[in-house]
């Protein structure tokens, strides 16, 4: 095809040279032989300004047909061009590699993650998304998090959900695997957090990522102000803790319900106001958490066990970002408050049933993140949680951390953090250092909750 | 049960809302444009028959438009959805159709137009491997800034509106007439102010202005960026100036959504002159409207060249 493109043009091409060169002849006084005869001198040089004129015609017919095959060929090129949609679905993968140093081990921090130097690959999550058909898409998240303790990479499904496109009355529909929406980062992924650590207050009031199997509906009020509404039910939700242990039989009560509502405001073209409200609730946790698989927490020798969980939760990002050089400058302020109000059976140490009680928990954080160049932000983050079972026991952290991404794909991230808990809870303090190093290929599209 | 109650007194509030504000606004095709000039051209051709929203104000980067919720209700009422094509938008434009709820404008259907419809791609990548930058697939998104090229976009719209409201086509063929009439007009204006432009070299911070310069004639001899959407290291600022300087380019255009600094070094390092010119309506003070724009543009880079430095 681009062959015969190419010879149609330089046919039609030198076709205009001739007429051009025709033209310009016919159009040039022809000298008699008379005026020859009589002045050689001014023929040769009539001779010599029509032949640089047909010259001059030649070079431009030249440059048009070097524009034209240069069209034609950009032309082809882009026929040729393979379309990213012949690549269904996008495919996309994450690395992200956490240098760290604590200053005490995990026994006196009560961390999962060991103290001293430590190299730990947390994410190698393999991205899948495509359209199922016209009235949905489907996407996953399949992510490989090496063990602590053996360093052996255990490949994990973290989302695997069907969403609707179609549904009239603006709904939206997800099924399967995906993380909820409660608050604000519980359904972001580890390497889009704004700090290096999912906030302490999350990891242990929802379980970290605030994974499920379930189903969630959300509905944009159909008003002129942006109003969502979320709805779910699910089997667990949070990550791996605490474990799907769900027992024997299970009625409807031994689901988890959350819901989330959310607004805007546009305070000026550059501030945006986004608060939120989270519940979520289980009215019936019966065996959540299995013995055989972690231990039962205790407060002063006496076992806990979840009966019930309820989780309520506020949330607000407050940020500036200038229309004009977004790119470039930003400021946001984000801060969750979460509320844990769940009921415990308790056993003291030799077995015996004791009255069961209600363990109302505050915790929080808050961050403030500022994007000073293109390539360039940092932030300072403040955390402040009571303990879910044990009120008493009480952890502080700061952190600080400044953030170098060399592209949308490639970023690197230090960060210092201070972990202060009370006497109460028998831990230490500890100094943490984190060098983080994400790196993304193939497709990344930031979905409506990443933005 | 009385939560519930509660909840259902809420939703049935919000509903009766909606059908009250739908209803004070029927009439008007609702067209959300992307960007301001493709809101400026369907303003033309609809004229009083549309509501014209853009998500853009002018002054952001194309590919970089804040995701706003606020965005997200106008999106969810729109009958047309206005695109530039050639993925122009694909950091933000997915994400929102996604959440606007609204199946009338997804991309499959005909409440999604893209503009960029009949235009030959100029600088078509031939990869889209992260290494050559945030390239578009399909080709250099920035056509708008070529006016001829705009024709098309007018008749794209012109298409779309026909499609969307057949009784209303003498009003939008004689509106899209009216206006080509006045555009032809102009270009053969700007093609003749733009003729000290010819064979000029210049350079501006990002990729935007391929079409342009074919357009005029201009020689784009480079940009700040190391590749679209990656900023530019040390040794790529020192390569360019030393090139600009070897080659006399005389021209550096700074768009407004990049910052000053950086350009501002290179032209007074090379002793070219610094511009700044927008690449939408109202990108800059006085261009409101697509034909201002492209006034100011060359205005601007005419009195550059011409003014002293």
């Amino acid at each position: 095809m681009r062959a015969i493109a190419i010879a149609l043009v330089i046919y039609l091409g030198s076709g205009w040279v001739f007429t051009a060169i025709a033209q310009e002849s016919d159009s040039d006084q022809v000298p008699n032989k008379e005026d020859q005869a009589q002045n050689p001198d001014k023929h040769a040089n009539t001779t010599e300004e029509a032949l640089k004129k047909q010259q001059q015609a030649i070079d431009e017919q030249q440059k048009m047909i070097n524009d034209l095959k240069s069209e034609v060929d950009q032309l082809v090129e882009s026929q040729k061009k393979v379309l990213p949609s012949e690549f269904n679905p996008s495919i996309g993968f994450v690395g992200e590699t956490i240098f760290s140093y604590r200053s005490r081990g995990s026994s006196e921090t009560g961390s999962d993650q060991p103290g001293g130097f430590n190299i730990f690959q947390r994410s190698m999550e393999l991205n899948i998304a495509g359209s199922v058909d016209p009235f949905a898409k489907g996407y996953a998240v399949i992510n490989a998090t090496a063990d602590m303790a053996t360093g052996e990479a255990t490949l994990g499904v973290e989302e695997a959900a069907l969403q609707t496109t179609a549904l009239p009355g603006n709904l939206e529909v997800k099924a399967g695997r995906f993380f909820g929406e409660f608050g604000r980062l519980g359904y972001i992924h580890d390497h889009e957090l704004p700090f290096v650590n999912r906030p302490l207050v999350l990891d242990q009031y929802i379980g970290g990522e605030s994974r499920t199997d379930g189903l969630q509906l959300n509905w944009l009020v159909p008003v002129e102000h942006y109003i969502s509404l979320t709805l779910g039910a699910g089997n667990q939700f949070g990550g791996d803790n605490p474990p799907n242990f769900v027992g024997e039989f299970r009625q409807g009560s031994g689901l988890n319900y959350w819901g989330r509502l959310s607004t805007y405001f546009e305070l000026t073209p550059d501030i945006s106001l986004e608060p939120g409200l989270s519940g979520l609730w289980n009215p019936t946790t019966l065996a959540q958490w299995d013995p055989a698989v972690q231990d039962l927490p205790t407060v002063n020798g006496n076992t806990h066990t979840e009966r019930e969980r309820r989780l309520a939760g506020a949330d607000l990002v407050l940020s500036w970002k200038p229309l004009r050089n977004n790119q470039f400058q930003t400021l946001t302020w984000g801060t969750e408050v979460l509320y844990s109000d769940n009921r415990y059976d308790i056993t003291d140490s030799s077995g015996n049933a004791l009255p069961g009680r209600t363990v109302g928990a505050y915790g929080l954080y808050s961050y403030l993140t500022y994007k000073w160049h293109r390539q360039w932000s940092g932030g300072v983050q403040y955390e402040w949680l009571e303990d879910m079972v044990d009120m008493q026991a009480k952890t502080s952290a700061y952190s600080a951390q400044i953030t170098w991404a060399l592209s949308h794909w490639n970023q690197l991230r230090l960060q210092y953090t201070y972990t202060d808990p009370n006497a109460a809870s028998g831990l230490h303090p500890d100094n943490a250092v984190y060098m983080q190093w994400a790196w993304i290929i193939g497709s990344h599209a930031h979905g409506w909750q990443q933005r | 049960m009385k939560p519930l109650l509660k909840l259902f007194s809420v939703f049935a509030l919000t509903a009766a809302l909606s059908v009250w504000s739908t209803s004070a606004q029927a009439g008007k095709i609702k067209i959300v444009a992307t960007l301001t000039d493709l809101a400026d051209l369907s303003r033309e051709v609809g004229d009083d028959l549309v509501e014209v929203n853009s998500l853009a104000t002018g002054v952001e980067d194309t590919h970089g438009v804040p995701m706003k919720p606020s965005f997200v209700p106008l999106m969810n009422r729109a009958d047309l959805l206005l695109s530039e094509g050639f993925e122009m938008e694909h950091a933000f434009l997915p994400a929102l159709l996604e959440a606007s709820k609204n199946p009338r404008i997804q991309r499959d259907r005909s409440g999604y137009v893209d503009c960029s419809q009949g235009i030959v791609p100029l600088a078509v990548p031939k990869t889209t491997e992260h290494y050559a930058g945030d390239v578009h697939p399909y080709g250099n998104p920035h056509y708008m800034l070529d006016p001829v090229l705009a024709k098309t976009a007018v008749d794209n719209i012109y298409k779309a509106l026909v499609a969307f409201a057949p009784q209303h086509q003498a009003e939008f063929t004689r509106n899209r007439d009216a206006y080509l009439a006045r555009l032809n007009n102009k270009i053969a204006e700007w093609e003749k102010e733009a003729r000290p432009l010819k064979g000029v070299k210049f350079i501006a911070y990002h990729e935007e202005w391929n079409y342009f310069a074919a357009r005029f004639g201009m020689d784009f001899y480079g940009t700040v960026e190391l590749r679209p959407g990656i900023d530019p290291t040390p040794r790529h600022i020192e390569e360019l100036i030393a090139g600009m300087k070897a080659e006399h380019v005389p021209l550096v255009v700074r768009e407004p959504q990049f910052p000053e600094k950086v350009p501002s070094a290179i032209a007074e390092q090379t002793g070219a002159t610094l511009i700044n010119l927008p690449i939408m309506p109202g990108g800059v003070p006085q261009t409101e409207t697509y034909m201002k724009m492209m006034d100011y543009i060359i205005h601007t880079m005419v009195a550059a060249l011409q003014g002293p430095k």
